[in-house]
């Protein structure tokens, strides 16, 4: 595990993103106590205050310091998105594998499903899943791993049936070993790579999906100051205080290039032929 | 006289995170106008660097140390790259190995052949076009106007080859390099090659350096033959000398590695017991679709049995359907026939249960793709023993049984040469205690003298164990060393079935005639 880390961090990229993550894991653990304003207190005299010494990233409509609500948001936004990315791409990834292992028949029954499901708009779906489940984060969650599972499955399936060809997994079906085993042990390891980099794409994906789903009203509700429905509030005020619309989507773009960096870094510390 | 190409004390170096790899120590060679000059060497031995070398095509972290490169009169490390790319194909043309990839396969073959000859002899298209249907006419193609027409993936990978040897020439170089022009197509296609290779040398008198791993091969095609080992020139003699007189011991060992029909390692007799027997085997790929057929079988009612002990041989070209014999044995592909094992009847891949399995174990040809890149050694041979029983304290023995130190188990599969791979491939075979192992090509990947240092393995753990084996192979000459007794299949049909000794008698199938004309056996 050390020795992963090592050699994660040994090159830039890995670097930079390991530490742009550890900021927002600080800001995830912290925020609250860090935060120099408390994120709902509001001030009339400084609406609009562009940044400077007294707000650093500036204020909002109601003189709100959006840096201190950009720390406290970081909770209620990044473990979403991760949980949320990491049980679809979970679900995905085994029906891919899945469906590549079985193949003929089955294979063609489970992707028109899933080409079905793929369809429906994920926001349409995400939608649908929340309102008959109910609002709330636990839901929305659940929500946008249905969305994202098949997207996933069929990223996976295409590199999988290349894995299924290969003389391994011939040789562990010729030895009679099970479905299973075969699926989890031989192929999924091989398949990693395109699912650890689709998936830290598609956690900046889901931080955008929770904020439209609070900007819909059924996620998180104002005045929340998760960072997709800041994004959404400061949309009238664009051309008065652009900051309140740009600081939260660079946080949003920042967390999304950092886990796509770590995404490489952790393709290339994962595979057993670097000796670098 | 000026030499065609001239290598002087020429060292190279790969630059890597351990510090620099010296790949070519102080090579020096000489190739005159007209000569074909044999390079043979194991993979590793740094014989492609020089080739890419010579191309001025070197990796970026390729360190020319000393020596020096000259084509005539040119020095080749003093070009630019616009003066390269006018010596590139017309004064120095080259043929790669795989001829599948070495063609565009979006654009016409007429297009590739013509843009060659426009962009290096200054012809216009007309003129062009008229001399590459000549050219591909020379080059034995039939109907070269409607070749000119088609796309790389409708002409064979033999006519890809010719193909390509016709743009070589066409275009009048001082010298061609070869690297391993036939090893990626089968013997008979092979031989062929060799043949067009030794007229159009003769007509056009152009000098060539040849670069084969295969020295009997080398010796049929060139007048020198120089002998490569990790990178340092250890022999250099004429062609026909070095085969009966080597001098050095490396070049001994090289030689004593290529198989010869009548220097037979195998001199036990099988048992009468039939152990396998199958019958109208005929394998099926893909199902029928809602408008259409399925596709016709693979093989065509193969029926053959192989004796408790005795090693069976199966031969024939690329597509023969050789390969697919041993994947309806082993319940990878679908098939229609019966096959009897030990007295129980299988007539499909479900009936094969846990004792079929264990008894009946396949090695693949690629050791790279059967070992999980992802699993380390020691976990790739714990599943046969928790499969069919036995616990892993028996790892090590299955290595030193394939002659691998123990420490072996804790390392990862890239981690291992392909000879090595091949010897875990083989261990994890033989960890199952099977009664019929098969042999899917297996050393077809690998140089010579591992191919026969793992064909030597194999007789022991035979000579152990007992073990029969089924060996798929296109090798006659090394067939014939082992086998009891030898089927050769052609298009999914098998035309001959005899005992290794009667193959130079008079009633053998033409076509078993013919593979035995295209595999000659080494002279000395």
């Amino acid at each position: 595990m050390i020795e992963l880390f090592v050699r994660l961090i040994r090159r830039p990229q890995g670097l930079v993103g390991v530490t742009l993550l550890a900021l927002i894991a600080i800001a995830c653990l912290f925020g609250p106590a860090l935060a120099p304003y408390a994120p709902e207190k509001i001030d009339f005299l400084g609406r609009f205050r562009p940044p400077g010494w007294q707000n650093w990233l500036g204020a909002d409509q109601f003189g709100r310091d959006i840096l201190s609500r950009l720390m406290v948001g970081a909770r209620s936004t990044v473990p979403m998105a991760l949980i949320a990315t990491f049980v679809g791409s979970a679900a995905g990834a085994i029906i891919g594998v899945g469906s590549a292992y079985l193949g003929g028949r089955t294979d063609e029954a489970i992707m028109r499903t899933n080409d079905a499901v793929m369809a429906i708009p994920g926001l349409l779906l995400a939608l649908l899943l929340v309102s008959t489940l109910g609002n709330g984060a636990g839901n929305a969650v659940i929500a946008i791993a249905v969305a994202f599972a098949p997207g996933m499955a069929r990223v996976t399936r295409s590199v999988a049936l290349n894995v299924r060809n290969q003389d391994y997994v011939k040789a562990a079906i010729a030895r009679g070993e099970g479905a299973v085993w075969i699926i989890f042990r031989e192929m999924l390891p091989n398949v990693m790579a395109p699912i650890v980099i689709e998936s830290t794409i598609r956690v900046s994906f889901a931080v955008m999906l929770f904020a439209t789903l609070s900007f819909l009203g059924v996620g998180a509700q104002p005045p929340a100051s998760e960072w997709g429905l800041m994004v959404a509030d400061a949309r009238q005020y664009m051309y008065q205080a652009p900051w309140g619309l740009i600081m939260p989507s660079t946080a949003i773009a920042l967390t999304a290039i950092a886990f796509n960096l770590v995404g490489d870094g952790l393709r290339d510390a994962l595979n057993p032929k670097d000796e670098r | 006289m000026i030499p065609a190409l001239a290598i002087k004390n020429y060292t190279l170096d790969y630059a890597t995170a351990a510090g620099p790899v010296r790949v070519l120590h102080d090579i020096s060679l000489q190739i005159g106008p007209g000569e074909v000059l044999g390079l043979v060497g194991e993979s590793g031995s740094g014989k492609s660097s020089l080739a890419w070398a010579l191309m001025r095509h070197l990796p970026d972290n390729a360190r020319e140390i000393a020596g020096s490169l000259h084509l005539g009169d040119t020095d080749l490390q003093r070009l630019s790259p616009r003066e390269l790319t006018r010596i590139r194909g017309r004064r120095l043309g080259m043929v790669f190995q795989d001829p599948s990839t070495s063609l565009n396969p979006t654009l016409t073959i007429g297009r590739q052949v013509t843009e060659t000859l426009i962009q290096h002899r200054g012809l216009k298209q007309r003129e062009a076009d008229a001399l590459a249907v000549d050219l591909l006419g020379h080059v034995e193609l039939r109907d070269p106007a409607a070749i000119m027409r088609r796309y790389p993936h409708e002409i064979s990978g033999g006519e890809k080859q010719r193909v390509i040897i016709a743009t070589a020439f066409g275009c009048r170089p001082d010298i061609i390099l070869f690297d391993e022009p036939t090893t990626a197509l089968d013997v008979i296609t092979g031989a062929r090659i060799l043949e067009l290779f030794a007229r159009l040398r003769q007509e056009t008198g152009v000098a060539a350096l040849y670069i084969s791993h295969d020295l009997a091969l080398v010796t049929r095609v060139a007048d020198r033959v120089a002998v490569l080992k990790r990178g340092r020139l250890v022999e250099e003699a004429p062609a026909a000398d070095i085969f009966r007189a080597p001098r050095h011991a490396d070049t001994q060992a090289l030689v004593q590695a290529v198989p010869r029909p009548e220097r037979r390692l195998v001199h036990d007799k099988p048992g009468d017991e039939i152990l396998l027997s199958a019958s109208d085997i005929e394998v099926h790929y893909g199902r029928a679709s809602l408008f259409g057929h399925a596709p016709p079988p693979a093989t065509k009612s193969i029926g053959l049995d192989v004796r408790a002990g005795e090693i069976l041989g199966l031969v024939g070209e690329s597509g023969s359907g050789k390969s697919s014999v041993a994947r309806a044995l082993t319940g990878l592909a679908s098939f229609s026939g019966k096959v009897k094992f030990d007295n129980q009847a299988i007539t499909a891949a479900r009936d094969m249960n846990a004792a079929y399995r264990r008894d009946v174990q396949i090695i693949f040809q690629h050791p790279d793709s059967s070992l999980n890149p992802r699993h380390k050694i020691g976990e790739i041979l714990s599943r046969p023993l928790k499969l069919y029983g036995g616990n892993a304290a028996e790892i090590p023995r299955l290595l030193e049984q394939v002659r691998l130190p123990a420490s072996y188990a804790g390392r990862w599969p890239h981690q291992l040469s392909g000879g090595e791979k091949q010897r875990v491939a083989i261990a994890r075979a033989f960890a199952a205690r099977p009664k019929l192992v098969i042999c899917d090509e297996i050393t077809a990947p690998l140089d010579v003298s591992v191919q026969a240092q793992i064909i030597e393995l194999l007789l022991a753990l035979r000579a152990a164990t007992g073990t029969a084996f089924l060996f798929i192979t296109h090798d006659l000459n090394l067939i014939r060393q082992i086998a009891h007794r030898i089927a050769v299949m052609r298009r999914g049909e098998m035309v001959d079935l005899l005992p290794a000794e009667d193959f130079d008698a008079e009633h053998v199938h033409p076509y078993t005639r013919e593979l035995m004309a295209a595999s000659p056996v080494p002279v000395g």
